[in-house]
């Protein structure tokens, strides 16, 4: 719409408009620069990186955990990836204190995952279930849905703990 | 292999094809592209946007009831293989699908059919009550007072102000 309007004050012979078109212009990119970027923020999810804050949807004690080193991946862990993370909240008297270097598995993303048959899922949270080295859970309950590739990843055990399995 | 339906259009979502979203107490959307999966995001209801299915359903747009609906149905045990029983099941889709695109087709045609009946009739009225406004042809031309009287008008020469532009 600016360059329109700036082709336009250009083509009739108007130096007294043509700065003015030109700031015109300059105002109106920057608006919907800034418009689409708030947009980006709002809706675009992104892989699990360092400093991410999962929820800890098992009751080996941690409520929160944040994310310090994903195991795969160059941008991050997805769906059913492995990561390092440390405890921030904990229950009073869990197995697992606040303030504990953990490996997890990343059981929902809010962020889509391709599936074997090309067709994506998503959560609505980013929620972790605690491992030890081993690839054994820590706890002995899951809450709420995992996904079925858990299995794929030999994460048996917590797809047998789960309540739901999507 | 099962095809699923969308959640906000109730079309058919073929493998691999949409997204799927898990909401925290397990319930699953199923959205068969983009455009759908976004109305969701805008928290938009279905029966609410016209050009879905559960509007159409609701204000009468599509048939509802129908006997072929019957085929189209969830079923948790899966079926034996028998090669005739494949034949005939492919035979039937065919011949069930034509049926049911002739009962939409009469149905769409019954439900517009109001309208126009309506229509007919109230310009039948119009017709009846109004006839006398209507002038023969040959009455006009005989009594000037029924038509406008016919003025000339000048018309000044238009001037080229394209070629006075261009040469600025």
């Amino acid at each position: 719409m600016a360059a329109s309007f700036v082709s336009k004050c250009s083509r009739g012979d108007c130096s007294l408009f043509r700065g003015l078109g030109t700031n015109v212009s300059n105002l109106l990119s920057t608006a919907t620069r800034m418009t689409w970027s708030n947009f980006l923020s709002q809706h675009q999810r992104t892989f699990i990186q360092m400093r991410t804050v999962l929820k800890v949807v098992d009751n080996s004690g941690a409520k929160k955990v944040m994310c310090i080193q994903p195991l795969k991946g160059r941008k991050g862990a997805r769906l059913g990836d492995t990561i390092i993370a440390s405890v921030k909240e904990a229950a009073p008297n869990g197995k697992v204190k606040k303030g504990a270097v953990v490996r997890g598995v990343v059981v929902r993303a809010a962020m889509q995952r391709g599936r074997c048959d090309g067709s994506e899922v998503k959560f609505d949270d980013n929620a972790v279930v605690i491992i030890d080295k081993q690839g054994q859970p820590v706890g002995s309950r899951v809450f709420g849905p995992v996904p079925h590739e858990l299995r794929k990843k030999k994460h048996v055990k917590i797809l047998a703990l789960a309540e739901h399995i999507a | 292999m099962r095809l699923e339906k969308c959640w906000f259009c109730s079309s058919t979502v073929y493998p691999g094809h949409g997204i799927q979203f898990v909401r925290n107490d397990a319930k699953i959307f199923r959205f068969c592209r983009s455009k759908c999966h976004k109305n969701f995001k805008m928290k938009r209801n279905p029966r609410k946007v016209k050009w879905t299915k559960a509007y159409r359903r609701l204000h009468g747009k599509d048939m509802t009831q129908d006997t072929t609906f019957e085929f189209e149905r969830k079923r948790n045990r899966p079926e034996r293989y028998d090669r005739n029983l494949a034949e005939n099941t492919l035979k039937a889709i065919k011949k069930i699908d034509k049926v049911r695109s002739d009962r939409a087709a009469s149905h769409i045609e019954k439900r517009l059919k109001v309208r126009k009946d309506k229509e007919r009739r109230e310009a039948q009225k119009e017709l009846e009550q109004s006839i006398h406004l209507v002038k023969a042809p040959q009455v006009l031309r005989q009594d000037q007072s029924l038509t406008l009287p016919k003025i000339k008008v000048e018309v000044s020469q238009p001037k080229s102000e394209k070629n006075q532009a261009m040469e600025e």
